[in-house]
């Protein structure tokens, strides 16, 4: 480029340049004034005052304390020296060695400065002086030059003050008293009660930190299968198995919570040490028996082994829910075996487990017997799907995808009922099949595939068109106007009966839209069309991951201590959830930034999908998720200093307590602690992460 | 023998690399597999195990229509199809032990490879398998660790546990200098030889072609250029497939 910028030009990009300059100004004060930045209020003496205080005491931390026992040592004295009455003699040194006190003079009138020195106090700690008058009123004693009622001792326990001697009625020429007592050590320094709690709390935020990492692992791993896109993008899928799978979902669902819960539940009522014994033993040789079974090489006869995989599947089915239900036993029985000490806590740890499945056990079954079925019905019916001529295709992928579409939809709808913004999600999944639909149907009708740029801009305003369509329709059949604006849920009174099921108007509305919609584009594109099932996994999880993420810890924190209370369990599920969102989404991108050729090679051998992550991808993500676990770690200890603060248990609740009681020395014991705690794991998960990487 | 019928790929973005490819390959024969960088000798071999999709046309092997197989099917056809590749495909963090058990997979137990579990006789297959292109030594060093020539070296062994029938080579000798390249090319021509598997490999020297293949197949821009003997590949036919300013570079 040697083209000269004409003048113009040059001018123009100063008065750019100029103009940006302003505007950035006036952005700038305006934030200065939105944020309240004011010189005055630091300025006000009370306030500079109260700030001083607070930092030194912070910064004083409440950490140690001793104990002290007072000791005194007395004097007499008489109040206006008068002619015959004898002053009291100067003290003597005591032979046991306590302390005792030399007053000069022994008498002097009110207003007069005296002498007082003490001996055989502690070196080095504080006194105070009590004058005692002839009626026994006490009074403490400010010392001449020191604003305080106290005083210390010198180096060799001694000391040597001057007080004016107290006006007090009718102590005139009587004898009174001053008494000093001195502090004196007793036993070695030892924490406060403040430190102690600190250091509990502390032990409670770490734990929480860990538990809240090593939970959200697992998940985090499977999660970031289906949100890594090069793993995910060449999954397909032809869309009738795909419809038959989803359609038969809830099948296996009721069969699951019905059938195979049952199942569940005898195993798990039946939580006495025989019965448990034999079903696991039995179940183990099942499951030995299957994976013999699939010891053998697959082969090339393609009815044989869908029938053998069917089976299988079947028998992995009932396994699993024999296994899950005697791992539940299992563990409710250790639960009970030991109380106290170490084996206690893992007793009470492996009880719980069992506690979980047992109350899991419904739900576990259903989503066993949903994807059982489903996997069988998927092996089953691929060779028929394939054999059928094009006429058959369509219609059987319009009624595959008219059930698979008031599925879709009804699920939603299902949830939508449960809260006015959750009403959204059927809309909005409406709109994104409409949106899918628009664009398909014209360029199937035009029989033409938009290849060139207007073409591509057309199917990209259909899309648009789609998706406006689709909402709007759903949005105004499910009122969903008046539930925003109210905050009212859809009604569950208003029912539709059909036949002998009965079921919410808005429901049954919903899954109409879904019919329509699923039948429509089942019918368009028939059952051999090819379905981009790992997108939209991808496209899905990745949605819920970025909207789980958005919701700062704090909050999600708050939510959980009204569920399970305020304590470190409600912090511990927040941080997990957390953990779980922004893990899967590191790990993820660490498994996109792989080197894909040993997928290729794996692949190549005849490997299966699940192998080749185990071979290809595990090995090479290993070390990064290590690295990005132990950060993880190091950001949970940080959020959960503060997590107690919104009733999330750990250190935050002991800080939060003591700023409120102006506390600040106690504060300042939770701060150093947070402060030494975060730089040692941060050191230490930069060392961790430094070797792995 | 492997039947290819008029195999055409295109491309997402509209690149059409294969163009209505047709190809008989009798059993034990060594074909090279020669073009411009480009030219779908790349697409051709992966098309042949279906790691890339071909658009149209048939693939039959031995009988097997591959292009029509299910996964499952599919899965059970590749493990007889071997294949070595340019950047060797190894994983780098493990050992050259793992990276040549994992060719075994699709025999294995899947239950039990999960759980990184093989069976002894797998692993003395594999050391077999090491011994035989020389490098069973270094069976627990990382795969990472070892010279180009030797990694290749590790490919072929994790393809010979596959117990292939056919292999592809895709560029094998591409990234490797001239004396690594010769003796990775004489451990294919020993398998070709002594076991009698067929194999398919793509080259950039014609030199390589002629010294190992018993027949050359090239390919210009998806289109089968040439097909025949490396001794029928004269100074025209060169210019032909490579292109009017090409020079003839030996390799020795």
């Amino acid at each position: 480029m040697n083209r000269t910028p004409s003048p113009a030009s040059v001018a123009l990009r100063r008065l750019l340049i100029v103009i940006s300059v302003a505007v950035g100004l006036v952005v700038f004060a305006y934030g200065w004034s939105v944020t309240e930045i004011n010189f005055d209020k630091p300025q006000e003496p009370l306030r500079q005052q109260n700030f001083g205080n607070a930092i030194r005491e912070l910064l004083s931390p409440d950490l140690l304390e001793r104990d002290y026992e007072i000791k005194v040592g007395s004097s007499p004295f008489l109040v206006e020296c008068k002619a015959g009455e004898a002053a009291p003699a100067a003290a003597t040194a005591p032979t046991d060695g306590s302390p005792y006190l030399v007053v000069s003079p022994t008498c002097a009138d009110s207003g007069t400065p005296i002498t007082i020195q003490g001996f055989n106090f502690y070196p080095n700690s504080l006194a105070r002086l009590t004058w005692v008058a002839n009626d026994g009123t006490r009074s403490i004693q400010r010392i001449v030059g020191n604003s305080k009622d106290n005083f210390v001792t010198d180096d060799n326990g001694t000391f040597n003050v001057q007080i004016s001697v107290p006006k007090i009625r009718g102590s005139a020429g009587k004898i009174s008293t001053i008494e000093t007592q001195g502090y004196f050590p007793t036993g070695s320094p030892h924490f406060t009660d403040t430190t102690s709690l600190v250091l509990q709390k502390m032990v409670e935020t770490i734990f929480l930190a860990l538990i809240a990492t090593a939970i959200s692992i697992l998940p985090s791993v499977v999660i970031s299968i289906f949100a890594a896109h090069n793993l995910m993008r060449p999954v397909r899928i032809s869309l009738g198995n795909l419809l038959v799978m989803v359609a038969l979902l809830p099948v296996g669902w009721w069969i699951g919570t019905n059938l195979l819960a049952q199942l569940g539940h005898l195993i798990l009522t039946a939580a006495h040490g025989g019965t448990a014994v034999a079903g696991g033993t039995a179940s183990l040789l099942i499951f030995g028996a299957v994976t013999s079974s699939r010891m053998r090489s697959p082969e090339i006869n393609p009815f044989n082994g869908r029938m053998r995989s069917a089976f299988n599947t079947l028998l992995v089915v009932l396994v699993g829910v024999v296994i899950v239900g005697v791992l539940g036993v299992a563990g409710i029985i250790i639960g009970r075996w030991f109380s106290d000490g170490i084996l206690g806590y893992v007793s009470r740890f492996i009880g719980s487990l069992g506690q979980l499945i047992e109350l899991l056990i419904v739900p576990l079954c259903g989503i066993i017997g949903a994807f059982g079925l489903a996997s069988i019905g998927g092996a089953l019916t691929t060779d028929g799907l394939k054999k059928i001529d094009t006429t058959t295709q369509h219609v059987v992928g319009g009624i595959l995808g008219a059930i698979c579409g008031a599925i879709l939809l009804g699920m939603m709808a299902l949830i939508g009922m449960q809260a006015a913004w959750l009403g959204f999600l059927t809309p909005i999944v409406a709109g994104v099949l409409g949106a899918q639909l628009l664009p398909l149907l014209y360029n199937k009708l035009s029989g033409k595939k938009q290849t060139s740029i207007a073409g591509r801009s057309l199917d990209a305003i259909l899309w648009w068109v789609g998706f406006i369509a689709a909402f709007a329709v759903t949005f105004l059949t499910l009122n969903m106007g008046l539930a925003i604006i109210e905050g009212t849920l859809p009604p569950a009174t208003s029912v539709t009966t059909i036949g002998f099921i009965t079921i919410s108007n808005y429901l049954a509305e919903a899954m109409l839209i879904g019919v329509v919609l699923g039948g429509v584009g089942g019918l368009a594109v028939g059952t051999k069309a090819n379905f981009p099932l790992g997108e939209v996994l991808y496209q899905t999880t990745r949605t819920i991951l970025n909207t789980l993420r958005a919701i700062e810890p704090l909050i999600i924190a708050l939510i959980f201590s009204i569920w399970v209370g305020i304590g470190p369990f409600a912090g511990v599920l927040a941080l997990t959830l957390h953990s779980i969102a922004s893990l899967a989404k590191l790990y993820s991108e660490q498994i996109e930034s792989i080197d894909t050729g040993p997928i290729e090679a794996l692949q190549s051998t005849g490997a299966n999908r699940l192998q080749t992550i185990m071979y290809a991808v595990v090995p090479q993500v290993i070390p990064p998720f290590v690295s990005f676990t132990m950060y993880r770690w190091d950001i949970n200890v940080r959020m959960s200093t503060i997590i107690g603060f919104v009733g999330g248990g750990g250190i935050g609740f002991v800080l939060q307590q003591q700023i409120n009681l102006a506390q600040y020395r106690g504060a300042g014991v939770a701060v150093l602690a947070i402060a030494i705690v975060v730089s040692v794991l941060d050191y230490l998960s930069a060392a961790i992460r430094e070797h792995y990487v | 023998m492997l039947v290819i019928e008029n195999v055409t790929k295109v491309y997402e973005n509209g690149f059409v690399a294969l163009k209505g490819i047709s190809l008989e390959i009798p059993d034990g024969q060594f074909v090279a597999i020669i073009g411009l960088s480009g030219s779908g000798k790349s697409t051709l071999l992966r098309c042949i195990n279906r790691l890339i999709e071909p658009t149209s046309g048939r693939i039959v092997w031995n009988g097997l229509d591959i292009t029509a197989a299910p996964d499952d099917e599919l899965r059970v056809i590749r493990r007889r199809i071997g294949m070595i590749f340019q950047q060797f495909n190894l994983v780098k963090r493990a050992s050259v032990m793992s990276n040549v058990l994992s060719g075994r997979l699709g025999y294995v137990n899947p239950v039990y490879s999960l759980f990184n579990y093989f069976p002894t006789q797998e692993k003395a297959r594999a050391m077999a398998a090491l011994e035989r292109v020389g490098i069973a030594d270094r069976a627990q060093n990382r795969a990472g660790n070892l010279s180009g020539g030797q990694q290749q070296r590790v490919g072929i062994a994790r393809a010979l546990m596959q117990d292939p029938e056919l292999m592809l080579a895709d560029e094998p000798v591409a990234s490797l200098d001239p004396a690594t390249s010769h003796s990775v090319m004489k451990y294919l021509q020993l398998l070709n030889e002594e076991d009698g598997i067929s194999i398919l490999c793509s080259l950039h020297f014609l030199s390589l072609a002629r010294a190992y293949a018993d027949r050359v197949i090239a390919l210009k821009d998806g289109k089968l250029e040439f097909d025949g003997l490396p001794k029928d590949i004269d100074e025209d036919r060169f210019r032909q497939i490579y292109g009017e300013d090409a020079v003839q570079v030996e390799i020795h």
